[in-house]
């Protein structure tokens, strides 16, 4: 079975839109950090927000009336994959899509809202306009409503890796013939609650940047936004290979990624987008990638649009399939001076590569890879 | 074309057995207690006691009593899971040991809301200023993956998860989508099912929807006032067929079709023509390649909601005129994402011992709804092939068929 990338859309902290967001990373732009401060504590920190200007071009639709900003990053970046791929879902075409919606912290802004009702005034103070919106689906409920989508939809929930496991899933579905198009979403929004919740979890970092490979893991900076890649049966970049696994401790993650890295590359000049993000998962990776794949070039898009979580592994899939079809990838910023891996210090050209590695370490215990290759 | 004809291309898919199962709900921790409900129409509707109820309009609901988790695996460890983690580990524990030989290529399971209390624990303790020593525990058990993967730990499985949640039909979907992987020849053996614990926020939830009811839950009634919730969770180990047999698997039933719609109609309610029910139940018919009049009862999803039965009961009249039909959420609650694999285990449990589980609390037919509900007690009937349905907040809507293994 073969499966091609036909579209993508990219809502994130630097802009919307693939072109708009790629020549920035090109540029070697990162995103604003913006203060934010916990409602209880008053506690700083630091994220990537998404600028308002980037949902301009969003048409009203009734279904996205009162949801919250999750749901519109989702409809942005996936009616963006549609449109780039030429495709206008009418009734037939959207009877023959699917719909895999990745996420991991999913609607916190309303349910952490709907939840201080409850504590602060009781149940009798719940509002039943919220709780519909708590629901993980409720996000891939709405972009299903706005493309007419009336088969298939899955809400895929997982730690960093369920962009890539949900890319699996969808090939998984496409092995139906009656299914020609599969868009696959991941989808985040902030709220101080989740930062407070990474912050206790020893996993964030004050203040931006995210210095990805460090020896001492300095913590992650989150961010907000929406990927979305339209799969179809044919397109210029071609899904070659999916890998999912779990590790059991911290300590055995780098091996389960070389395991990863064993069965998706194929070649010397295959570079890597890894997941890194200033956290443990950087020197499992380091560990993985130095020790497995020592010639292979190694990027991560987080330290200039931080950890988006549900969404980061389809941002990943987007920054592979413009480094392969332009040739070139953006610097890697705020690495460290000495490291064991081949980076893009300034942009590089990749033309000799005909294949990208997407790799993705969750802080919870899950691991998926993916190789895309440039068709012919 | 239908699904089962354009299946990879395959004219002949793969066959899905079930080879083992466990299960923990309100109705008893594993198969055996389970059908002794079922057949005893046992109510096993509480008081809720986890939180306080005092505010809302519904005060019951279906509970698993701590007593019945397996909380002493994994040491202490163990002893900071979430009960979800305890109730997957004690319905896991039961499957295995059905087929200790089971070695899962992939997990699929449905949740909805998977840890919740312990987020709300954390919440709370932040709003209130109060000790929050506990909150990397409550933080790092909340996550909705997290009872799957504590499941697979407490029995070294190491396969990749998949977490479904698709509101009230991620059981199901979870289910089906397992059935599709191991029809089309992509996986050998998949772990499946689904679970979920009651939680304060999603029990407010439906009751600030007025969607749960204050009196008992009366599916398909005339009078019905709206839904109960309830909690558990069941797995089902699917496997080719072939090799199932290959190896001597005890078969206990085989999944045959598998149906998903999304109604699109309106975040929490279906739409009332039953179209997205129907459609869902439809698919799942031609995935089968089966005809309505081949099976024998449904279990459907019947939560006692005005909404979900007259649009349910629409459709299932129209495709099914008077097969046998009731509503096993009467007797244990709605377990929401747990529901799909408990009511997957109930079909089972019909197959196994030739029993239609009853639709308790029934007083009075809906004049809508021309259904032949099993009313009030469990009845022996020949049964070879099930239908079992769930819908769900999204306008998810799934169904799965599974049929009687005969040597």
């Amino acid at each position: 079975m073969s499966l091609g990338i036909a579209g993508m859309g990219w809502i994130t902290p630097l802009g919307a839109g693939v072109d708009f967001v790629w020549d920035r990373l090109l540029r070697g732009e990162e995103a604003h950090a913006e203060k934010i401060a916990g409602q209880c504590d008053g506690q700083p920190y630091s994220v990537f927000r998404v600028p308002d200007s980037a949902l301009a071009s969003l048409a009203p639709h009734p279904r996205l009336r009162r949801v919250s900003l999750i749901s519109r990053f989702a409809a942005a970046a996936g009616l963006e994959a549609l449109a780039n791929a030429g495709v206008k879902p009418d009734l037939k075409i959207a009877e023959r899509t699917a719909l895999i919606f990745a996420i991991s912290n999913g609607g916190v802004i309303y349910t952490k809202r709907f939840y201080r009702d409850i504590v602060e005034s009781g149940a009798q103070a719940a509002s039943p306009i919220l709780f519909p919106e708590t629901v993980f689906n409720a996000p891939a409920s709405h972009l299903a409503a706005i493309l007419g989508i009336t088969g298939t939809t899955y809400t895929l929930v997982g730690d960093g890796a369920v962009g890539l496991l949900a890319m699996r899933m969808a090939e998984e579905i496409m092995a139906n013939a009656a299914i020609d198009y599969c868009l696959v979403v991941g989808a985040e929004e902030i709220d101080w609650l989740l930062c407070d919740a990474y912050r206790r979890w020893r996993l964030l970092r004050s203040e931006a940047p995210v210095e990805p490979f460090s020896e001492v893991p300095k913590g992650m900076i989150l961010s907000e936004g929406a990927g979305a890649v339209l799969l179809a049966r044919e397109g210029p970049l071609k899904i070659e290979g999916t890998h999912a696994a779990r590790y059991r401790k911290r300590t055995d993650a780098e091996t389960i990624l070389e395991q990863a890295l064993s069965e998706l590359i194929t070649a010397e000049n295959d570079f890597v987008i890894a997941s890194a993000n200033g956290t443990f998962v950087d020197q499992a990776e380091c560990r993985a990638l130095s020790g497995f794949a020592p010639k292979s070039v190694v990027y991560t898009v987080k330290p200039a649009l931080g950890e988006s979580v549900g969404a980061s592994g389809l941002w990943q899939i987007i920054v592979a399939s413009q480094a392969l079809q332009h040739e070139e990838l953006p610097p890697l910023l705020h690495a460290p001076a000495k490291i064991r891996l081949r980076i893009p210090s300034l942009r590089m050209s990749m033309g000799k590569a005909r294949g990208a590695i997407v790799l993705s370490c969750g802080l919870n215990q899950q691991i998926a890879g993916l190789r895309l290759g440039l068709d012919g | 074309m239908t699904r089962s004809a354009a299946l990879n291309g395959k004219s002949h898919p793969a066959r899905v057995a079930v080879v083992a199962a466990g299960i923990i709900s309100p109705l008893g921790c594993g198969l055996a207690e389970t059908l002794e409900s079922l057949r005893a129409a046992r109510d096993c509707i509480t008081p809720v006691t986890r939180f306080p109820v005092d505010r809302c309009r519904c005060k019951t609901a279906g509970q698993v009593p701590d007593e019945r988790l397996i909380l002493k695996r994994n040491g202490r460890r163990g002893q900071r899971l979430h009960r979800a983690s305890h109730m997957m580990i004690t319905a896991l524990e039961e499957a295995l040991a059905q087929d200790r030989q089971f070695d899962p290529d992939l997990t699929v399971v449905g949740t909805t809301s998977g840890g919740m209390s312990y987020g709300e624990d954390y919440y709370r303790a932040l709003h209130r200023h109060d000790d929050l020593r506990r909150s990397p525990t409550w933080i790092a058990n909340y996550p909705p993956q997290k009872a799957v993967i504590d499941a697979q730990e407490a029995f070294g499985i190491s396969a990749p998860c998949e977490v479904i949640a698709n509101a009230c039909a991620s059981g199901t979907n979870a289910i089906g989508h397992a059935f599709e992987c191991v029809r089309s020849g992509r996986y050998q053996r998949i772990l499946t099912g689904g679970y979920d614990a009651l939680s304060e926020l999603v029990f407010v939830g439906f009751d600030s929807l007025q969607a749960s009811t204050p009196e008992k839950c009366r599916p398909f009634d005339r009078h019905r006032t709206g839904m109960v919730l309830g909690e558990g969770a069941a797995i089902l180990a699917l496997e080719n067929f072939e090799a199932a047999r290959a190896r001597g698997a005890a078969i206990l039933a085989e999944i045959i079709g598998y149906g998903i719609s999304t109604d699109n109609f309106h975040l929490t309610q279906p739409n009332p023509s039953g179209s997205g029910a129907r459609q869902a139940m439809e698919r799942a018919l031609e995935s089968a390649r089966l005809a309505a009049d081949a099976v024998d009862y449904i279990n459907a999803h019947g939560t006692a909601t005005p909404f979900n039965d007259a649009a349910e009961g629409k459709a299932i009249g129209q495709l099914f005129g008077r097969v046998p039909v009731s509503s096993t959420k009467s007797m244990m609650g709605h377990s929401l994402g747990a529901a799909g694999a408990v009511e997957a285990i109930v079909c089972l449990l019909a197959l196994q011992h030739q029993v239609l589980p009853p639709n308790i609390n029934f007083r009075a037919p809906d004049e809508d709804a021309d259904l032949n509900i099993v009313a009030n007690e469990s009845q022996a009937a020949f049964v070879r092939t099930v239908l079992s349905n769930s819908f769900g907040f999204g306008g998810t809507n799934a169904s799965i068929l599974m049929q009687q293994f005969k040597t």
